[in-house]
């Protein structure tokens, strides 16, 4: 039962509206710029650029944003915030 | 198949983009991508390695330690029953995201199997990733059918008098087996009861056995 897992449960069992996408269990990615924002956003903050709960923040903050009024009916995808997200971290830190 | 939409508000969300939007957004990416290769603060590989990591990772499989609370402490046994969301709260394990688990115990009369035959509904908060079987149709149609059958291939032999039930999940509900704890066990700690309960135990495909 206890196989080491190699994945962060920080950012694998985020809670709340920040919490992946997944489908019984598995991560759901609709596209390949999906994918490969979510590892960029995971590669930065293994190499240190920012906390992930920096990031988490931003995400939480984004997808509040687009959920407006109407939680059921965002204005964006998912990982539409997310990468809004990560483009305003990198914004803070990369300048 | 509505009760199988994921349709709570956010987590599984995918905004209505049509092949220009998905462009537009594919650039986004790339830009960054490009500005992180060249200041060498991601790689290729690097990027490649972390989406597989995460998307086959086996996620929290807490469900063994759910299982030795309930064997210990029959006050949390009893919450357990009657709201099993509630009472796995208690002890941390959140990340339902809107899907109500409900626990159904074993007992020497009863014995009860977990499945999901439209599709592969499975409490992943407390068991993990299901396994391959688990999704396959193999398993789908015929645990429902011929249950028992079903449970002679994963080895498991139930007296005739055993009555066997067979749980439906769905989005909104996620079943877990409470297996019956294993005569020689009256000295085991939590933890080293923890540690003998098993995944395919807990969807009831297996008994809890002592190594």
């Amino acid at each position: 039962m206890s196989k080491d897992r190699v994945a962060k449960p920080e950012i694998a069992e985020m809670p709340g509206p920040a919490a992946l996408p997944r489908k019984s269990g598995e991560m759901v990615f609709h596209n390949d710029w999906e994918r490969k924002s979510f590892a960029l956003a995971v590669c930065l903050s293994e190499q240190g650029l920012f906390e992930w709960h920096e990031f988490q923040n931003e995400l939480i903050t984004a997808i509040k944003e687009a959920e407006g009024d109407d939680p059921h009916n965002p204005s964006r995808g998912y990982f539409e915030s997310w990468l809004v997200s990560l483009e305003s971290l990198l914004e803070k830190k990369l300048t | 198949m509505t009760t199988h939409n994921h349709d709570t508000p956010n987590p599984y969300h995918k905004s209505d983009r049509d092949d220009a939007a998905n462009k537009a957004i594919e650039e986004r990416v790339d830009k960054i991508e490009s500005l992180l290769l060249e200041k060498g603060l991601v790689s290729q590989d690097a990027l490649e390695k972390l989406a597989d990591i995460y998307e086959n990772d086996l996620g929290p499989m807490n469900g063994a330690k759910v299982v030795a609370r309930a064997w210990v402490d029959d006050e949390f046994k009893k919450r357990l029953l009657d709201d099993a969301t509630s009472a796995i709260a208690e002890l941390g394990y959140g990340g339902l995201q809107g899907e109500h688990v409900v626990v159904k115990e074993n007992t020497p009369e009863v014995h009860n199997v977990v499945v999901c035959t439209l599709c592969s509904c499975y409490p992943w908060p407390i068991l993990g990733l299901p396994p391959n079987w688990y999704k396959s149709f193999a398993y789908r149609s015929k645990v429902v059918i011929e249950p028992r059958e079903v449970l002679a291939e994963f080895g498991t032999s139930l007296a005739d008098d055993v009555e066997v039930r067979v749980w439906d999940s769905s989005a909104e509900i996620r079943y877990l087996v409470l297996p019956e704890r294993p005569e020689g066990t009256g000295n085991f700690s939590e933890e080293e009861l923890a540690a003998i309960v098993k995944r395919d135990d807990m969807i009831g495909v297996t008994t809890v056995t002592v190594p």
